[in-house]
């Protein structure tokens, strides 16, 4: 019996050009089918002498499983076609929220982030605090007109002591200097208060304070860490200056400018060693210990970093506006 | 201060262009700030010495590393003490009094122009020739001056602390009743002046004026500050004063008075005459070169450091190999401490020339752990949660709505918005309005938390608590394109904290029903980690939001501080090789029962080989009588040494039916 051999390769060239299961379905029976070559060719086996017939047989078998084989794994193909072609799936996801960190938030861990690594510790504090922790401890002294520096919230006590809404997140510098082993390293992230508003100040802020508090802790300590700081934060090379300034809790004490776009100079923030004063009064031995001390408030950070003019959207709540940040 | 560079230029003298004066006013130490011709220097209030042109000069020699020379002229004075004319002084109040008596004015002219632009650009007014004399020197020397109408005058002057309280009436005419602790200048009449701060309407210079006396006194910084403003006043004075006027410089202050009186008006005779003042104290501070270096990092020498600080006005008093000793200049107020002259020396030196270090790392400490709030608010947002901020102030009312009646709150004694004065104690006063204006806005459905701390008072204490609060407003269940309805209710939201909290890994989390928390109504539970409640969730009270929120919420309030999470070290648990076989009943229960109680029992149970369980599904209403509810439980058992049996299975099956029948006779239905 003559059994033609291109027969899968027409069979493999015609699936190629099969668009839908219709198409595919008709090309099986043609080679599959009971009118098919292979079927009928079972059919004819019949007359052929025994050896030959078992021959034939063998070879027929072989080749209907192959052609079987073939249309199986097209057919799976042309199906799955089918399956993914009938989603468009350019429509939308189901309704969703996409989540956001605020922008205040992001800007206070751009910032933590660079002195975690540095294993500086974080402690948040009171922002209800007594005077003396507020000030008197940071060396400010009573009826001292840098006092009238800072605009201050007072609460209503029972006590004895003056409570008042922390003015900067010093006072959690002076529970950590009591409490924790030297040396120390560590962040006061938090919130703080001034009597003021407008579009520039708000009543309720964000600060992020560092001390460090070590053996041989030079200016020039405090002025590299500065530098690098500012330079991960705004991710370029900065131009930056120190500048004499005034806090009674730092000697030196230095304001901290930087270039920034065509504005020229750019206050950012404030530093210095801390004031022996303060060291004693955490019972700190000032021969042995120096330390210094910087500052910064997040919003004004914020307000550099994503071009925002007013302080006060930050705390509107004003979706339009926190829309644009995402985490 | 504000000067106008045009005078400024000639005084110092110097070629520098405003700009470049400015800056290098503002690297010693004085912001500068350019506001057309004038140089507005800020003053930072322990510099009270830099307040005048002469403070200025010191300060731009100094950077020039040059001594400060007095070019200026003076009329030589002689002082004489006479009790006729200055009788008491409060020395505890008063270092030194001076006074300068002239008689017989005549031909008075106004101030040059230059003298009297200078002063408009300083911001002060121009009044009358005498007095605008006297505010000069003040700019010039830096000593504040009065100049009284000596006709009007009862002497002998006493300088004591105010004793009557009769109003006083103040130059420009305002009455202020005065306080114990002002110091005040009083002749035989009463008060004619607060003492560094302003004078008298009555003994006030007018046209008619032609006998003058002019006070150059000392006042004691700690007993001027806060003065001016209980007045509700700020004088130039006053500002000096506070920050401390150079003790050593009344007499010269008054003998350039009297030089450039000479320019502007004739005059008959001039008595000067000095009150009891106090011996000045010479302060000393000494220098270590070493510990200076070390503190600095640079290496300065004896003869740089001496030559820094010699020029700023401080005197060598002695030396030897490692130390410096420096007299203190009566203008500065301060320094008093080895730091403060670390400061001078590296203020004049340069901040920017101060080599730079490395940073350095501190220690590990074990205390270095990952925030739990940072974690749960990346949970939060991962959640579709958007964080939000608001000020923490709030109105009393909105304080009760939010509290027990029992909870006190932390008030403030001056708000800045006297109807909000109240610390908040929950975070959800702002969630509210954020979700009404946002509403207002069109956003129809919002995830919203905040994360801050919240206060209250107890007894004479304050606490403070850090919360996470969060809030789901869907008023309707949403829909997609394709009208697949995404529906979200309690259970929804259950779930998502739920999952946040287990994700976190919280130890033995529990929810529990019924919360006190005044924001949520009875659909509200408790969340526990054992037996610490580490927060709640509900649905939101809609009354208690005063219609700031007007369709279904859901609320979640969460105390990180409270929260300890994978605190346990991980027992694992052998995985069971044999195969777990499940089966479930319907049970019909009475709907007092819920479903924690059904769970409580069949956890407690000891039910042989259930490895878990799961309520499928439940349903009430039609064929089920009144007050029943219909549950279908699914239960997997399974052992860790064996494939079990169906006889051990229907063992186990028959125990859980046992327990449910005992506890809350239910009725089996398959």
């Amino acid at each position: 019996m003559q059994i033609p051999q291109d027969l899968i390769d027409t069979a493999k060239f015609k699936l190629k050009s099969v668009q839908s299961e219709a198409e595919f379905f008709q090309l099986r029976s043609q080679y599959l089918g009971k009118k098919s070559y292979v079927i009928s060719a079972f059919a004819s086996l019949k007359s052929l002498d025994p050896i030959e017939k078992v021959l034939a047989a063998k070879e027929l078998n072989i080749l209907k499983g192959k052609l079987t084989t073939i249309f199986e794994e097209a057919l799976e193909v042309i199906q799955h076609i089918d399956d993914a072609s009938s989603l468009d799936v350019t429509l939308p996801a189901d309704p969703y929220l996409v989540g956001a960190e605020h922008p205040i938030s992001k800007v206070a861990e751009r910032v933590m982030s660079y002195f975690s690594a540095l294993n500086y510790q974080v402690f948040s504090g009171n922002e209800i605090e007594t005077d003396y922790f507020n000030f008197e401890a940071l060396n400010f002294p009573e009826n001292h007109p840098a006092r009238q520096m800072h605009d201050t919230f007072y609460i209503k006590s029972k006590s004895k002591s003056e409570y008042l809404l922390r003015t900067h997140t010093s006072n959690s510098q002076i529970h950590s200097m009591l409490r924790e082993p030297l040396p120390l390293y560590m962040l006061s992230p938090g919130r703080v208060y001034r009597c003021d508003s407008d579009t520039t100040h708000l009543p309720m802020f964000t600060q992020i304070e560092g001390l460090v508090v070590d053996e041989d802790i030079t200016f020039g300590d405090l002025k590299g860490i500065i530098i690098n700081f500012l330079e991960y934060f705004f991710d370029e090379k900065m131009e930056v200056r120190f500048r004499p300034s005034y806090f009674p809790f730092t000697e030196p004490s230095a304001e901290v400018d930087i270039k920034f776009g065509d504005n020229g100079w750019l206050e950012i923030l404030g530093c210095g060693m801390v004031h022996p004063n303060v060291l004693a009064n955490c019972n700190i031995d000032t021969k042995k210990y120096r330390g210094f001390a910087f500052g910064m408030g997040i919003e004004r950070l914020a307000m550099l970093r994503y071009g925002v003019q007013d302080i006060r959207e930050f705390y509107s709540s004003n979706l339009d506006f926190l829309n644009q940040f995402t985490s | 201060m504000k000067v106008q560079y045009s005078y400024l230029k000639i005084f110092l003298p110097t070629a520098l262009s405003q700009a470049k004066l400015a800056d290098v006013f503002t690297k010693v130490g004085f912001e500068c700030e350019l506001d057309g011709p004038i140089i507005d220097f800020d003053v930072t209030p322990n510099r009270g010495d830099a307040l005048s042109l002469r403070g200025l000069k010191r300060e731009f020699q100094a950077h020039q590393s040059k001594k400060l020379k007095d070019t200026l002229s003076y009329k030589k004075l002689k002082f004489k003490k006479d009790k006729t004319v200055i009788n008491k002084i409060d020395k505890t109040g008063c270092g030194n009094y001076h006074l300068m008596t002239i008689t017989g004015l005549s031909s008075i002219k106004n101030l040059d122009s230059k003298k009297r632009n200078f002063l408009s650009a300083a911001g002060v007014p121009l009044i009358s020739p005498l007095v605008d004399l006297g505010n000069y020197v003040m700019f010039e020397i830096g000593a504040p001056m009065h100049v009284f109408d000596l006709d009007l005058l009862d002497l002998p002057i006493n300088v004591l602390f105010n004793f009557n309280n009769e109003p006083f009436q103040i130059i420009g005419g305002d009455l202020k009743n005065l306080e114990d602790s002002s110091l005040t200048i009083q002749d035989q009449k009463g008060v004619q002046a607060v003492a560094g701060i302003i004078g008298g309407e009555k003994t006030s210079v007018s046209k008619n004026t032609t006998s003058i006396a002019v006070e150059a006194a000392f006042f004691h910084p700690d007993k001027i500050v806060n003065q001016a403003r209980k007045y509700g006043l700020a004088t130039d004075a006053s500002h000096r004063f506070e920050r401390g006027v150079d003790p050593a410089i009344q007499k010269k202050a008054l003998e350039r008075f009297l030089f450039l009186l000479d320019d502007i008006a004739e005059y008959d005779a001039v008595k000067c005459i000095e009150g009891n003042s106090q011996a000045l104290k010479t302060k000393f501070v000494s220098l270590s070169i070493e510990r200076f270096n070390n503190f600095s990092g640079l290496m300065l020498t004896a003869k740089m450091i001496s030559s820094l600080l010699q020029n700023l006005g401080f005197d060598l008093k002695s030396t030897n190999k490692k130390n410096l000793s420096f007299e203190v200049p009566s203008h500065r107020f301060d320094i008093s401490l080895e730091e403060d002259l670390y400061e001078e020396i590296l203020r004049c030196y340069g901040y920017d020339n101060i080599p730079i270090n490395p940073p350095k790392r501190g220690p590990i400490r074990s205390k270095n752990k990952i925030s739990i709030t940072s974690a749960l608010k990346t949970g939060l947002v991962f959640g579709g949660f958007k964080e939000l901020m608001h000020m923490p102030f709030v109105s009393e009312e909105n304080f009760m709505k939010l509290n027990s009646h029992s909870r006190k709150p932390a008030e403030l004694l001056n708000p800045i918005n006297e109807n909000e004065p109240m610390m908040r104690n929950s975070l959800f006063e702002g969630l509210f309005s954020a979700i009404n204006l946002n509403v207002k806005k069109g956003y129809s459905s919002l995830k919203v938390f905040e994360s801050g701390n919240v206060f209250h008072s107890r007894g004479k204490n304050f606490i403070q608590h850090e919360h996470i609060s969060g809030i789901v407003y869907n008023h309707e269940p949403q829909k997609s394109w394709d009208s697949k309805v995404i529906p979200y209710d309690f259970y929804s939201f259950k779930a998502e904290i739920y999952k946040l909290l287990l994700t976190l890994g919280v130890d033995n989390l529990q929810l529990e029903p019924n919360s006190n928390i005044k924001a949520f109504n009875f659909n509200s539970m408790n969340i526990l980690s054992g037996k610490k409640v580490i927060g709640a969730l509900g649905e939101i009270d809609l009354a208690v939001t005063h219609k700031l929120i007007k369709n279904t919420a859901f609320g979640f309030e969460l105390y990180p501080e409270e929260i300890s999470y994978n605190s346990k070290v991980i027992e694992l648990k052998p995985i069971s090789k044999f195969p777990s076989s499940t089966r479930d009943i319907n049970i019909l229960i009475n709907k007092s029962h819920t479903y924690m109680d059904v769970q409580k029992i069949l956890t407690n149970g000891s039910i042989n080989f259930l490895n878990n369980f799961a309520l499928v599904n439940t349903f009430e209403g039609k064929g089920i009588p009144d007050g029943l509810i219909s549950m279908t439980l699914s239960f997997i058992f399974q052992s860790a040494d064996k494939s079990l049996k169906d006889s051990e299975i229907n063992d186990s099956m028959n125990q859980v039916l046992r327990t449910l029948k005992k506890s809350f006779k239910v009725e089996i239905r398959s």
